[in-house]
């Protein structure tokens, strides 16, 4: 009796006594969420709106907001320009290879500061970000300084009499674009590796220890899969903004280490053609886009998280 | 799975983490242009603003903030310097353009600044965009000193819409330890004998211009197929080139680190690394040298235009070209000044006391719009074809 009764006695409708606490959760919800989604439509949002309809304007001629006939010439003119495109694999494939090299001498540190450091992990953590404190334009500078002819390397290499003519093939090239990205991304690489190690519960790997796993099988089968999310982080973190790169390569790259963001910068500045400008960037913006979703649709990163 | 909370000591230091990560990101984000305001400009077609009536404030007590858009080193209180002493309580800004088309592109997106410095190719666009306000001469006390051919540069339909200021050659720049024989031509910015130590200035027109005098072409009239092989050509010279520059501070350095001996330079640079003692020479190549005029014009509905027409006119002041003169090696536009120069090889090596050198060289030519488009999308696609 006193079971079937619970069960038929059902709560009056209307308002129940929770719907108080989630009415009230949904209005905060809300609250918290309006001001950064409106702050996003604003200042992301719509400037790529913008800059998407700035790309079917002809040309900048006359006043710049008057409107204009919408047209397709740039994308056109895209196809039938294989350099651009070129240009932009090229750039691609520079990013990969600057996210690889910075994951993978990133980990190390990451691992160095998350596991072994103990007490002196936050000391030696502020001391991997001093160099954030510098302007990114003298960290630069300074592969200038260190690559050039009469640079660093170069005069030690004179000195010591390893060679007797100075290697021009340290600077402007890619070369120089590549290892001064990587050093520039090392200590932004290195943070979400070491969140990641951090969250691995110390009593996984005594576990490990006493199933007899060596180091290196603890490592392998044990602490990699778990730092994976942070590594895969890592990786997209340095890989995407260096496909626009553009600062960097204009300050050591030269004549061959141009990359396409330089075309890019140079179509807003010099050639004052915003709309060709645009419709690179546009360009750009999809392929990385569809890359980052097909790479990450690949690698299924759950597989590593869950047991 | 177990205790996942952050160990104590690292909040700390995951804090001081966010606070350099968005530092990092600002200070990376904000390389290089400095802030432009944006505001539509008005609508072209206007008349010539009403100027107000001479103030009769006394020099020492005009007031007001002027902002001035010019390139890289004339912010220097060298180079205004008539202005600084005649109005100390004034105050000058800067902001910077990197080339032409960059001080077009940032007018044309609305900046604010009162007074811009473009130079000859790029004059006319201003006027026929409506940027640039016609200049009441009469308010210039030092207008009468300057010469009828560089007046004319600043002309367009009869009316004055730019004051000149400075004016020179572009030739070749040569390290004279590490190039034995004297260059005598403009093709040696393309000869493989410099391999890997040529600097070309990052211009689309300076490229054609370059290729004109090499080729013999009609810079005004380049046809479809002359600037297909200006294209090949300087596809084939990125490969001897070493880095293109952009300002001269950029040339400059790489010379001094002997990145570059052979370049495409202004004398501006010739003078500065002579005074740093780097052994080098300008050609006087046998197609000629280039010579081109930079202006300095008001924009259209600035609200300092007293203040604008006071600086433009000091920018032809007696000190200041002095300093222009003995700093850069460039020509002024105030004739006293040129004449009153004493060093013999200035007058000798760039014939500036000659106010009608701008008829015996290879003037730089107004652009069209259509030049400018498809010269500077021919010059992307070379530097996209690395």
């Amino acid at each position: 009796m006193a079971a079937s009764e619970a069960v038929a006695r059902k709560p009056p409708r209307g308002r129940r006594p929770s719907d108080g606490v989630v009415g009230a959760r949904r209005g905060t919800f809300w609250a918290l969420l309006l001001p950064v989604v409106a702050f996003l439509a604003v200042f992301l949002v719509l400037p790529l709106v913008m800059m998407a309809a700035l790309s079917t304007r002809a040309d900048l001629r006359g006043p710049l907001l008057e409107p204009w006939a919408p047209t397709l010439k740039h994308y056109v003119s895209l196809a039938e320009t294989p350099s651009y495109l070129r240009l932009l694999l090229t750039s691609a494939g520079i990013a990969v290879l600057v996210a690889a090299l910075t994951t993978l001498l990133a980990y190390p540190l990451a691992y160095f500061l998350a596991l072994r450091a103990g007490s002196r992990a936050a000391l030696l953590l502020i001391l991997l970000l001093v160099p954030f404190w510098t302007s990114y334009l003298l960290r630069v500078m300074a592969w200038k300084l260190m690559l050039g002819e009469e640079g660093v390397i170069n005069s030690i290499l004179m000195g010591t009499g390893l060679v007797d003519q100075p290697l021009s093939a340290l600077l402007y090239n890619r070369f120089s674009v590549t290892v001064t990205l990587v050093y520039v991304w090392i200590p932004f690489a290195a943070l979400p590796i070491m969140a990641a190690l951090q969250r691995v519960d110390p009593a996984v790997l005594d576990a490990a220890s006493d199933l007899y796993a060596s180091p290196r099988q603890q490592f392998r089968h044990v602490t990699l899969p778990l730092s994976m999310p942070g590594v895969i982080g890592a990786f997209f973190l340095v890989f995407i903004p260096t496909v626009g790169e553009y600062v960097t390569p204009l300050m050591v790259g030269g004549t061959s280490g141009t990359m396409y963001g330089n075309v890019i910068q140079d179509f807003f500045t010099k050639a004052a053609n915003w709309p060709f400008g645009s419709m690179l960037s546009v360009v750009m913006l999809v392929a990385t886009i569809a890359v980052a979703i097909l790479a990450l649709r690949a690698v299924d990163i759950r597989r590593f998280v869950e047991p | 799975m177990g205790d996942s909370r952050s160990r104590p000591g690292m909040r700390l230091p995951v804090g001081l983490v966010l606070v350099a990560l968005v530092v990092g990101a600002c200070a990376g984000a904000g390389a290089s242009s400095p802030p432009v305001e944006s505001a539509p400009p008005s609508a072209a077609g206007a008349t010539a603003p009403t100027t107000p009536s001479p103030s009769e404030v006394p020099p020492d007590q005009v007031t007001g903030e002027l902002t001035v858009l010019d390139w890289a080193g004339y912010d220097d209180p060298l180079y205004w310097q008539d202005f600084k002493d005649a109005y100390p309580n004034a105050n000058v800004g800067f902001e910077f353009g990197g080339s032409d088309g960059d001080i077009y592109g940032k007018m044309k997106a609305g900046d604010q600044a009162d007074v811009f410095h473009p130079y000859t190719g790029w004059i006319q666009f201003y006027v026929d965009e409506g940027i640039a306000q016609e200049i009441d001469t009469s308010k210039l006390k030092n207008w009468d000193k300057v010469p009828e051919d560089f007046k004319k540069v600043g002309q367009f339909n009869g009316k004055q819409y730019c004051v000149p200021f400075d004016w020179g050659f572009t030739s070749v720049l040569y390290n004279t330890e590490k190039v034995t024989t004297p260059i005598d031509s403009w093709a040696a910015l393309m000869d493989p004998a410099y391999r890997g130590h040529i600097s070309m200035w990052d211009d689309g027109p300076g490229a054609v211009t370059v290729s004109s005098y090499i080729h013999g072409y009609d810079e005004t009239n380049i046809s479809p197929e002359q600037l297909a092989t200006i294209k090949q050509e300087w596809i084939d010279q990125a490969k001897l080139n070493k880095a293109y520059w952009v300002g001269e501070p950029d040339l400059v350095s790489m010379f001094q680190s002997g990145d570059a001996t052979v370049a495409y330079s202004w004398q501006g640079a010739y003078a500065t690394l002579l005074g740093a003692g780097v052994p080098v020479a300008y050609a006087d190549p046998k197609e000629g040298r280039n010579s081109w005029v930079g202006v300095y014009c008001i924009r259209k509905d600035t609200e300092n235009l007293d203040l604008a027409l006071k600086f433009i006119d000091e920018k032809l002041g007696e000190k200041t070209g002095n300093n222009l003169v003995s700093n850069f090696y460039y020509g002024h536009a105030n004739q006293d000044v040129m004449n009153g120069i004493t060093d013999e090889t200035l007058r000798k090596a760039f014939s500036i006391d000659d106010p009608t050198i701008l008829q015996k060289t290879n003037f730089t030519p107004n652009l069209t719009a259509d030049q400018r488009d498809a010269w500077t999308a021919m010059w992307n696609e070379v530097k996209a074809s690395q």
